[in-house]
């Protein structure tokens, strides 16, 4: 490196600092000037409204803390020569008074009171708040704390003779908030400017360090600030260090919680895997004929809200249900609970497996299966001894997704889980409910974050890993048909069946929409559709709030793609698993930490809708992030040197040629995105504000107070925005066909 | 299209390539000292992973070094990025942007440069027509044979006039035939412009027939310098002298130094040999080299080593004898050969090591 302009380097950052040190220091002497004479005078007129008699005088001392927030005043009785301390002590005065009652300076303060004067103590005193009942006020400090101390006499009616005199104690945490400010910004300052510099000095390529700089802003303020501020909430109490909330979290109620998530991800993810293994080897790997419009059934609850389907469950199984009350008349059954749960789950999240193990299935080489079958093994032992195998990773790997996923559900649980308690509930009802416990809160996510972390490892760093599957770029042509007429019938039957099924449920939604009161009056009305109007601000906001992170999003991720696999820099690994990070983590987590990190200054957001884009765009990176370094990897990296070479600087490059090249990546990221910010619930339903509502909260709500007609209409309206912006980006991508196979050549 | 040309100087320049883990850091180029001068073309010379390519593109700006300086002309542009330098590069792999027509590529730096439509549209084809691709503007590089793809990416080079093109291993994609066609071309294009070039390559071949100078390089570091013929004729180290061509080495006793010759003792016989190496000492071991189209055969007794061919491998305008001697087989080449210059399968011979055309060399393998 440069020793000249490194030393030169140092010498503006020392200035700079210097400079920073300077103004906060001025900024903060005459702050605390200010507002320590304004507390001189308001004791001095506080004490002038001394009532007459005595009796009072417990009752005035205590207001003295709605002037001055977390004062404490005492009152010193003047006889036998003496000041002696009558009203208003308690156990921290108390220690103060023993510890510095006799000193110089209380005797000097308290001459002056005698002589009518007015005294503020140089010195500043430690006071034992700790020692006071919480319940004092708000406002009052909890722990050892600096405080100023006033004489302030009161004078009899005559004018010359001290009755007593009042000793006030006022914190100098008094303006803590200010000065915590204050210092975050000068330090901030100092930090950015460094960086700044140290980008425009040091480094070769500033536009480079720029980005890298701003993607470490971005994801240390927004993924790791508030998942250690939530953290940390978690084991605090009272603004003290404390492990009681964790000790609730593994009280029976909330392991039973934790039991139940359990039980219903295993239970999700074991039917899940098995249904999606079946039609993907259906559409994989057998002769069966309608694969492509199989898969794109298949893939439909992908792509609409996680609780329509639990909607309409309710109107075909629930306690009025079309199904097991009119047509049955059934009287005990309830869908409410794990089983109704489960199979609501399995129908939204088994197109998650189905996609893994297909996409596992169609990289097998067919020829290692008619290998097996030339040597004369039967089909059911190739399968067993080469198929499966083969696609074990792959299983593997849908089990532990569609756990993660079932975990992390909020919307299904909080509309079908009865009795059954799981904790992402539990944690969004004891941060709304009575006590508003953030902190609680905080911790149930965390506990939640426990399987769902350790399954995306597991997942990520061994299971993929352990996979046999090469990818060789030519799909085989060939198919050995492993199943016999019998197996592939059985195969057909349950495909069918879930098609139906999911086929059922979207039709319900529709009907529901428009049947004046479902389960009592199945009239035809229009009547629900007056929903829209009443929720169009919503349907506005939340169309354009994800209109916003889509593109957003989608861009972000793609730079950052670019600078993860085509530069080097200090941090990069950092970088990489912070962004990916929200991938793992609950929806609930992140939008409570979300609330407890920018509910208070200097980030103070919720109630905009700057956090609701934000938390898409941080929620949705990971996807982008892949698609974008999968597509990079794809393409040769001497394309990019060619452009900057020729004298493109790097934006240039990225604009005109990385963005081109990824651009069905960068595509089908905006358009994830995109359905995925249209039908979030679990984190979004946190942050959403009168101004800012969101439609799934909408329905969610309907759906709770069962206005099943409303939810249905927003319902129906949801889906129908979703599937005409997925399938006009989708147009978009395969347009790109000829580009694509244009970047594989060299 | 004038332009005048620069010299590139690398001053010291070394390159480790950091491991992250700290623990196999590698030393790319060592200490690489050399100056390219004005309008001359260079060639980068060695087996793959010696750091030609390494050395190359520092000098486009892609790689900075860990410590030295790089100059182009009199400017030091060690930290300047690629599109601040006034370099082109041709690609290993062409790197044209495939989402353009060829037209697009060849004019994306002009474009840079917010060049006039009407000038870039001129330009762009008389390029193209330098290059022999006029007309084939609106194709789409995935549509064109790889040598045309090679011209498209050498015109989309030429069009932006840079001080100093930097070819990096341009012609390893191309077949045989294709690949004389366009070291001739560029050769052709490169003289017409006066363009001080740097070349890489591991093909002797193709260095030898396209530089002014060759530079071997070997595990990072710069083993000769030297024009073609004195690469070839008068390497220095035993790996140049087999890297650049076939060699047949023979240990002897280095004796005394006579007006520039040394007399070594192979075997019984006193060979004479001059030598450029720098570890030559009197009294000491070291290495006969010889070219095989150097030696000659005469009959037994008559040269310097006996021996007896083994097999004969006829090519037409030469013919390779394998001879077994006491130092092992020997690779005698024979050039117009008749009845009277070959040596039957199975005769006895002798070679004969002719004074100026032997080198003697240090005995160190490398």
């Amino acid at each position: 490196m440069n020793k000249k302009r490194f030393v030169q380097f140092v010498i503006a950052a020392m200035v700079f600092i210097a400079a920073d040190i300077w103004i906060y220091t001025s900024l903060m002497g005459s702050f605390t000037a200010y507002v320590e004479e304004k507390n001189y005078d308001e004791v001095a007129l506080f004490v002038q409204t001394a009532p007459e008699e005595k009796s009072e005088y417990a009752k005035w001392l205590s207001q003295v803390e709605e002037i001055i927030p977390g004062s404490v005043a005492v009152y010193l009785d003047y006889r036998d020569h003496e000041f002696v301390p009558t009203v208003g002590m308690n156990a921290a005065t108390d220690a103060l008074w023993q510890q510095a009652g006799k000193s110089n300076a209380f005797r000097q303060a308290l001459e002056s009171s005698y002589y009518l004067e007015t005294i503020k103590l140089r010195d500043q005193y430690q006071v034992r708040y700790d020692l006071l009942e919480p319940e004092r006020g708000s406002t009052i400090p909890t722990d050892r704390t600096k405080v100023h101390i006033y004489f302030v006499p009161v004078i009899a009616d005559n004018g010359y003779e001290a009755l007593g005199t009042v000793m006030i104690l006022v914190p100098s945490t008094g303006i803590l908030g200010f000065t915590r400010l204050l210092r975050i910004f000068a330090v901030g300052a100092a930090i950015a400017f460094v960086a700044i510099l140290w980008a425009v000095m040091l480094t070769r390529d500033p536009v480079t360090s720029f980005m890298v700089l701003g993607l470490m802003v971005i994801v240390l303020i927004f993924v790791a600030y508030p998942l250690l501020e939530a953290l940390r909430l978690s084991f605090m109490k009272n603004g003290r260090f404390s492990l009681e909330t964790w000790k609730l979290g593994l009280s029976p109620t909330y392991i039973v919680a934790l039991w139940g998530s359990l039980k219903l991800g295993v239970a999700t993810a074991t039917a899940s895997t098995i249904i999606g293994f079946m039609i993907a080897f259906l559409v994989e790997r057998t002769a069966f004929k309608r694969k492509r419009l199989i898969s794109i059934l298949a893939t439909m609850p992908v792509i609409s809200p996680p609780f329509s389907l639990s909607l309409s469950i309710i109107l075909l199984f629930g306690n009025n249900g079309l199904i097991t009350t009119q047509l049955l008349k059934m009287k005990t059954f309830s869908i409410y609970g794990l089983g109704g749960l489960t199979v609501v789950q399995t129908i939204s999240m088994f197109p998650i497996a189905f996609l893994t193990i297909s996409g596992v299935l169609k990289q097998i080489d067919s020829t290692v299966e008619d290998a097996s079958l030339d040597l004369s093994a039967t089909r059911w032992q190739t399968f067993r001894s080469i198929t499966l195998p083969l696609a074990t990773p792959g299983i593997l790997s849908a089990w532990m997704l569609v756990f993660t996923n079932s975990l992390a559900d909020f919307a299904n649980p909080q509309l079908l889980a009865g009795s059954l308690k799981v904790l992402s509930t539990e944690a969004y009802m004891i941060v709304t409910g009575r006590m508003n416990d953030l902190g609680g809160g905080a911790m149930l996510s965390f506990l939640l974050l426990l399987p769902t972390l350790t399954a995306f490892m597991v997942q990520r760093f061994w299971v993929a890993r352990k996979s046999f599957v090469t990818v060789t770029g030519k799909p085989s042509t060939t198919l050995a048909d492993l199943t016999s007429k019998q197996v592939r019938t059985v195969l057909s039957v349950v495909t069918y069946f879930v098609i139906g099924f999911i086929m059922l449920l979207y039709l319900t939604i529709v009907a529901g929409a428009f049947v004046k009161n479902w389960g009592i009056d199945y009239t035809f009305t229009l009547s629900n559709w007056k929903a829209v109007v009443d929720s169009w601000e919503a349907i506005k906001s939340t169309v354009l709030l994800s209109l916003i992170a889509a593109p957003t999003a989608g861009l972000l991720s793609m730079i950052a793609a670019m600078l993860i696999v085509r530069k080097n820099f200090p941090g990069k690994r950092f970088l990489e698993v912070l962004m990916m990070t929200p991938y793992a983590i609950p929806g609930t987590l992140v939008g409570i930490s979300y609330i407890i990190a920018f509910n208070k200054p200097p980030l103070m957001l919720v109630g905009t809708a700057a956090i609701i884009v934000i938390n898409y765009v941080i929620r949705e990176l990971p996807v982008g992030l892949e698609n974008g370094i999968t597509a990079l990897h794809q393409i040769d990296p001497s394309i990019e040197e060619a452009a900057h070479d020729l004298g493109a600087d790097v934006p240039t490059v990225f604009r005109t040629i990385v963005l081109p090249l990824v651009r069905p990546a960068f595509i089908s990221s905006m358009s994830y995105t995109f359905v995925r910010a249209m039908t979030a619930v679990s984190a979004i339903i946190f942050l959403t504000s009168a101004k800012w509502y969101h439609l799934t909260v909408k329905i969610l709500s309907y759906s709770e107070n069962i206005r099943f007609g409303l939810a249905s209409v927003l319902c129906t309206v949801l889906i129908i925005i979703v599937l005409g912006v997925f399938g006009l980006m989708q147009l978009l991508v395969k347009d790109e066909k000829l580009t694509q196979k244009s970047i594989a050549m060299r | 299209m004038e332009k005048k040309s620069v010299s590139v100087t690398l001053n010291n320049v070394t390159k480790i390539f950091k491991d992250p883990k700290g623990k196999a850091d590698v030393l790319a180029v060592d200490n690489a000292d050399f100056v390219v001068e004005p309008g001359e073309l260079v060639t980068l010379l060695g087996p793959s992973g010696c750091g030609k390519t390494t050395t190359l593109r520092m000098i486009g700006g892609f790689e900075l070094p860990t410590s030295g300086k790089v100059y182009i002309g009199s400017d030091d542009v060690t930290m300047l990025p690629p599109n601040r330098r006034d370099t082109a590069t041709m690609f290993q792999s062409y790197g044209l942007f495939p989402h353009m027509s060829v037209f697009d590529n060849v004019a994306y730096g002009l474009r840079l440069r917010k060049t006039e439509p009407d000038a870039i549209r001129k330009q762009v084809n008389e390029y193209l027509a330098l290059v022999g691709l006029a007309g084939y503007g609106e194709r789409a590089p995935g549509r064109l044979s790889g040598g045309q793809q090679q011209r498209v990416a050498l015109a989309r080079s030429l069009i932006v006039t840079p001080s100093v093109l930097l070819l990096d291993e341009p012609l390893s994609n191309l077949d045989a035939l294709l690949r004389e066609q366009m070291r001739v071309e560029i050769k052709r294009i490169q003289r017409s412009l006066g363009i001080t070039a740097v070349y890489v390559t591991h093909d002797r071949v193709e260095a030898m027939s396209l530089s002014d100078r060759v530079i071997v390089m070997k595990d990072g570091k710069i083993r000769q310098i030297g024009a073609p013929d004195v690469i070839y004729e008068k390497p220095d180290s035993r790996f140049v002298a087999g890297f650049v061509g076939k060699a047949a080495f023979f240990p002897v006793a280095i004796g005394e130094r006579k007006e520039g010759v040394w007399h070594c003792m192979l075997g019984d016989k006193v060979v004479h040999a001059r030598s450029a190496a720098p570890d030559i000492v009197k009294n000491s071991e070291g290495v006969l080299m010889a070219r095989p189209e150097s030696l000659r055969l005469v009959d037994k007794g008559e040269g310097h080593l006996d021996g007896r061919v083994r097999m004969n491998v006829y090519l037409g305008h030469s013919l390779e004898s394998y001879i077994q001697t006491a130092f092992g087989e020997v690779l005698v080449q024979v050039d117009d050969p008749n009845a009277r210059t070959i040596r039957k399968e199975g005769e006895e011979v002798s070679i004969e090591f002719p004074p100026d055309r032997v080198r003697l060399l240090g005995k160190s393998e490398e």
